[in-house]
């Protein structure tokens, strides 16, 4: 799992899988009802879709990539066929000589570069797999608005969060660390040495700015206070 | 947002990573395990004889090269211009019109929007915020209706609720020029602009 944090570090697609992965759609309609607000997307039709297609990858990369790579074996072979049609020398190497040579195969290369070849073959195919089958949850939340549909990346939530702890521990902006993961806010703080730092204010600061935003799914949030201080902050 | 086809995506996506990875666990086999390397030259062998015998019969009268090849090229053209078209697929959906309607009114005709009404409308009421890095409105078809896409850039550290509602209230002051509901999409996101650039110290 990949997090989002509010200080400096590139955030990235999150992916994460399991059994809890309550997603958009029919966790957010629970929550709709049980507090009464209106629905996500306010309502418009085919919202709900939109929203499903917002939080998760469409695979777009992936997809270029796998093209761009059938497109180049198959101009290649193409050449090399169609050369092989009119009776012309080849342009890199004769179909039919190549197929003898795969037919030899343990024979004919170094064992370690085959087996190199075939570890880096199989890597690029497990690349295109999981991005196939994983569910590609990407790190977003739902907002609630009663007219748009509202998305908004787990790093912005991050930032949000860490200048609130910032102000409630009165510290600067390096010593706080906020880190989004799928379903858990985690607080980093290093106080400032010889002054006192209550985590509870800070974490109920954090927690109140959270209820406020209501983000969907919800984390939850976790402190950490670190013991060493720091100088001259 | 955007009509991309997922499913499409998943299905070639999967099949291309299950055939390559296939193909390197054999030849990873076939580098390690000698007992592999016989049964693939016995099995490779008699799929390679059977397809030569094939080339041999099937050669133009009187010249020496198979037909097969130029099936084979043609096969080859279909399957790029069906990657192509797979391509081309990609990030589709976006839209020119806001709205079209006939106009009920005396005069014969229809009403047309254009979505750079909205898009205009919005980036520049955006455009003077402090708070925000970077703002960018696009118009898409959803199914046949149009919908807006509004991607904000807040500098780091604003409050994602209170912008998204001041965003929304724009939005309504649309809805009262335009005269219609259009679908809207809110996206609230991070980018090096404002991840980078000086955070949003006073609201």
């Amino acid at each position: 799992m990949s997090h989002d944090t509010a200080s400096g570090h590139a955030g990235h697609d999150s992916r994460s899988f399991g059994a809890g992965a309550a997603g958009s759609g029919a966790a957010g309609a629970g929550a709709a009802e049980a507090s009464g607000n209106a629905p996500f997307g306010a309502g418009a039709a085919g919202m709900e879709r939109i929203l499903h297609r917002e939080t998760h990858s469409s695979r777009a990369v992936a997809s270029a990539i796998a093209a761009v790579l059938v497109i180049v074996l198959c101009v290649c072979a193409l050449l090399e066929s169609a050369v092989r049609a009119i009776g012309q020398p080849p342009w890199l190497v004769d179909p039919e000589s190549a197929a003898e040579n795969i037919v030899a195969l343990p024979g004919g290369v170094p064992p370690l570069l085959l087996g190199v070849l075939g570890a880096v073959v199989a890597m690029a195919g497990l690349f295109f797999l999981l991005s196939a089958v994983l569910p590609g949850h990407r790190a977003r939340r739902l907002l609630r608005d009663r007219r748009a549909a509202v998305v908004v990346d787990d790093e912005v939530i991050a930032a949000a969060l860490a200048r609130r702890a910032r102000l409630a521990a009165n510290v600067t902006q390096q010593q706080v660390m906020v880190t989004v993961s799928r379903r858990e806010v985690l607080v980093n703080v290093r106080p400032t040495s010889g002054v006192p730092l209550s985590a509870d204010a800070v974490l109920a600061a954090v927690r109140e700015e959270l209820d406020a935003m209501a983000p969907s799914p919800s984390p939850e949030v976790r402190i950490n206070v670190a013991s060493a201080g720091v100088i001259g902050a | 947002m955007n009509s991309t086809p997922r499913i499409l995506n998943r299905i070639l996506t999967g099949l291309l990573g299950i055939l390559l990875l296939a193909l390197g666990v054999l030849l990873v086999l076939l580098a390690g395990v000698p007992a592999v390397g016989v049964w693939w030259q016995d099995w490779a062998g008699g799929v390679w004889s059977r397809w030569s015998g094939l080339l041999d019969r099937t050669r133009f009268p009187g010249r020496q090269e198979s037909w097969l090849w130029l099936v084979a090229a043609v096969l080859l053209l279909v399957v790029i211009g069906a990657m192509v078209a797979w391509l081309a697929q990609q990030g589709k959906g976006r839209a020119g019109l806001l709205a079209a309607e006939e106009d009920p009114g005396e005069v014969p005709g229809s009403v047309r929007i254009g979505g750079g009404v909205a898009e205009q409308a919005l980036r520049a009421a955006l455009a003077g915020r402090p708070d925000l890095a970077g703002a960018t409105v696009a118009t898409y078809e959803i199914r046949g209706e149009p919908a807006l896409k509004v991607r904000v850039q807040p500098r780091s550290g604003v409050a994602p609720h209170l912008l998204a509602a001041e965003v929304s209230a724009l939005v309504e002051a649309l809805d009262a020029v335009v005269g219609k509901r259009t679908p809207v999409l809110i996206h609230i996101s991070s980018g090096a602009r404002s991840r980078f650039g000086r955070a949003e110290r006073v609201r």
